[in-house]
């Protein structure tokens, strides 16, 4: 089994939910804040 | 092979983009520009009555004594509050709100500056995160002007305030003066106070609090952000500046040493070879390969042995067809790497092995050259110099100047610690009694090489560097076939420090230089590298543009300067260098994806296979003149 390898897949779950969770919500911030911010233009 | 993790790039890029907003932020509250004053429509009042109206406040020190003044005259008066000035006061703010005054906006950096309507935007912001509300009452209306910033006697000031008798007064609560002429206005016979409109604030939206929450967030702590950014940049600085120090200061001492050695060559050393060449699908280079090896000048035997990893484009045939004396081919199923050279390995005879890629060329005195350091019974193993073959164009320049400038130079200053982390699969070669210590290639990293060579350092042999044997190899020509073999040696040298992380805590030379050596500027530089890059953006669009350029020219001068000196010490043309300045804007952000892309990919677990290189056989153009390959 090479290094870092993870056998059952969990830590990559994991990873693609962390990842997911982080540009899913830089995406609402970034829509939230903006939006805002054209709205009061 | 899994699908590489991509995800992580849509937050890095998000993330980088809400930093970068940060301190752009940070620095445009931190300008106040000349205050405007706009004409705006005229606001009807009756006979003698007055409208205050404050600008430029709220003022921490004056504002409160202001507000005093009113209180004790029973005056509500209007305040046309920047927005900046509202972040940075809010307890003012919200006093003036608590009071009963009017809240109304007339800027967000300085008064009057509402023209832009992003300012407005940010204005708001300040104001819903400060009162949790916004106001309708934007800008001034047309307004008597009270003379208090040319003036300074109160009688004069009054005077001019009341020379309408009535109206919309332009006074300011950023200074001493504001409070002794509302003190005096209110005295004044027969007036009535009012505001400048009935208009109540209106509640602000959850949205607008919190886009008011995030834009205040970053004027107050976008120095901090600024700060963080400027530590990482020194830090990277630091290194790369150590770096090229240690690079210029070790490169010239191992060169001199060598030149001592060459006054008084030691005796020339010819143990017989054994050449083991894993190929997998390299049946456009392979028979450029053998030949150079076969027209090898060594004084003794030498036998090569090609390992056919289950190809099928036919590279076992392509070695078979050349029919050269001393030349066997020995065909596995489909293995890996690893497993191939283990074939070689086993079936070798003689006990100083050459490991080379199957798109390797040698030069005749190469195999020679690379024996030489065993002469020493403590070296286990002996890296050559290898370069790019294909060095046409940008991409070959490229990686020809990263070999000289960066891996090569890399292998003097480690070669002069005892600690060369990687014998290059291209060029390297191995005591067999050292690979026996390690029980052969290990399949554990997707860099063999390196782990090979930690292994055999940290087994207790020596590693040694010998400039003089060059081998010439193929270098990636597309940004995609070099992306894939830097992820997988960038993936596999972290495997591989992974694995000997235990180095860490022995005596060897491994632990206390080599490790820390690729922690350093294999891992903490690249990762620190883009943010360089970013204050580099930074500083053109919204700091000292100047600034920047001379620093990043200093930079861009020093690491060329370093990148010649690297090409004089390998012997090599200053030609190319033209190339290196544009190296910084594609190359380098190239490799340290590279780094992050195989960081995450070692947190995801991903099993990476390896990923070949398509092929040109454009080694026939490699510049080692001496080796014919037709």
């Amino acid at each position: 089994m090479q290094i870092f390898v993870d056998a059952n897949g969990g830590r990559r779950m994991v990873a693609r939910l962390v990842s997911l969770t982080v540009a899913c919500g830089l995406i609402v911030f970034a829509a939230v804040v903006g939006g805002t911010l054209l709205e009061m233009w | 092979m899994k699908r590489a993790p991509r995800l992580h790039w849509v937050s890095i890029l998000l993330g980088l983009l809400v930093l970068m907003s940060v301190v752009s932020f940070h620095a445009y509250t931190a300008i106040k520009p000349e205050p405007v004053q706009h004409a705006r429509e005229h606001r009807e009042l009756p006979e003698r009555t007055l409208a205050l109206a404050f600008h430029g406040g709220p003022d921490p020190k004056w504002t409160p004594r202001l507000l005093t003044a009113l209180r004790e005259a029973g005056v509500k008066a209007t305040f046309f509050v920047t927005g900046t000035q509202v972040t940075r006061n809010p307890e003012v703010t919200r006093r003036i709100a608590d009071e009963g005054h009017q809240i109304a906006l007339d800027g967000f950096r300085v008064e009057g500056d509402l023209g832009n309507p992003l300012n407005l935007a940010f204005a708001q912001a300040a104001l819903a995160d400060v009162l949790g509300t916004h106001t309708r009452l934007v800008g001034a209306p047309a307004e008597v002007d009270s003379g208090d910033r040319d003036y300074q006697d109160i009688g004069t000031l009054v005077k001019m305030s009341l020379q309408h008798g009535g109206g919309v007064v332009r006074l300011h609560d950023d200074g001493s003066i504001g409070a002794d002429i509302a003190r005096e206005l209110a005295k004044a016979p027969g007036y009535r106070f009012v505001t400048v409109t009935d208009d109540r604030p209106v509640e602000a939206t959850a949205t607008e609090r919190f886009t008011g929450a995030v834009t205040t967030w970053s004027q107050r702590n976008g120095g901090i952000v600024l700060m963080l950014l400027g530590t990482s940049i020194a830090i990277a600085a630091l290194l790369g500046l150590l770096r090229t120090l240690m690079q210029l200061g070790l490169a010239h001492t191992d060169r001199r040493l060598r030149r001592e050695g060459e006054q008084e060559p030691p005796p020339w050393f010819a143990p017989p070879v054994s050449v083991i060449i894993p190929a997998y699908n390299e049946a456009l280079n392979i028979a450029a390969t053998v030949r150079s090896i076969a027209a090898n000048n060594h004084c003794a035997d030498v036998e090569v042995i090609v390992v056919d990893d289950g190809s099928t484009d036919g590279t076992g045939d392509r070695a078979e067809e050349l029919d050269l004396p001393g030349v066997t081919v020995i065909r596995q199923t489909n293995q890996g790497k690893p497993a191939a050279l283990n074939t070689g390995i086993r079936k070798a005879k003689h006990d100083v092995l050459v490991l080379l890629d199957g798109d390797t060329i040698f030069e005749p005195d190469t195999i020679g050259e690379l024996v030489q350091p065993f002469a020493d019974a403590q070296v286990g193993a002996v890296s050559g110099n290898a370069k790019v073959g294909n060095r046409k164009g940008l991409l070959g320049r490229w990686q020809h100047l990263e070999y000289c400038a960066g891996s090569n130079l890399d292998r003097q200053i480690l070669h002069a610690l005892h600690c060369i982390p990687t014998v290059p699969g291209a060029v390297g070669a191995f005591r067999g009694a050292a690979l026996t210590d390690v029980g052969g290639v290990s399949d554990d990293t997707l860099a063999e090489d390196t782990d090979l060579t930690m292994a055999v350092t940290r087994a207790g042999w020596r590693v040694a560097y010998r400039q003089q044997a060059k081998a010439w190899t193929e270098a990636p020509s597309t940004v995609r076939g070099l992306f894939r073999q830097r992820y997988r040696w960038s993936y596999g040298t972290f495997q591989a420090m992974w694995k000997h992380r235990g180095a860490l805590l022995e005596n060897g030379p491994m632990g206390r230089f080599g490790l820390i050596y690729l922690l350093a500027f294999h891992l903490l530089l690249p990762l620190l590298a883009p943010v360089m890059d970013l204050y580099v953006v930074y500083g053109f669009l919204v700091a000292d543009a100047p600034f920047a350029l001379i620093v990043w020219t200093v930079f861009l001068l020093l690491q060329t300067a370093s990148a010649g000196y690297a090409l004089r010490l390998d012997g090599e043309s200053l030609k190319p260098l033209w190339v290196y300045p544009l190296q910084q804007i594609v190359y380098r952000q190239l490799m340290y994806l590279v780094v992050i892309q195989s960081l995450i990919t070692a947190w995801h677990g991903t099993q990476l296979r390896w990923m070949s290189v398509r092929r040109t056989g454009l080694l026939t153009d490699a510049p080692g003149g001496t080796v014919h390959v037709t």
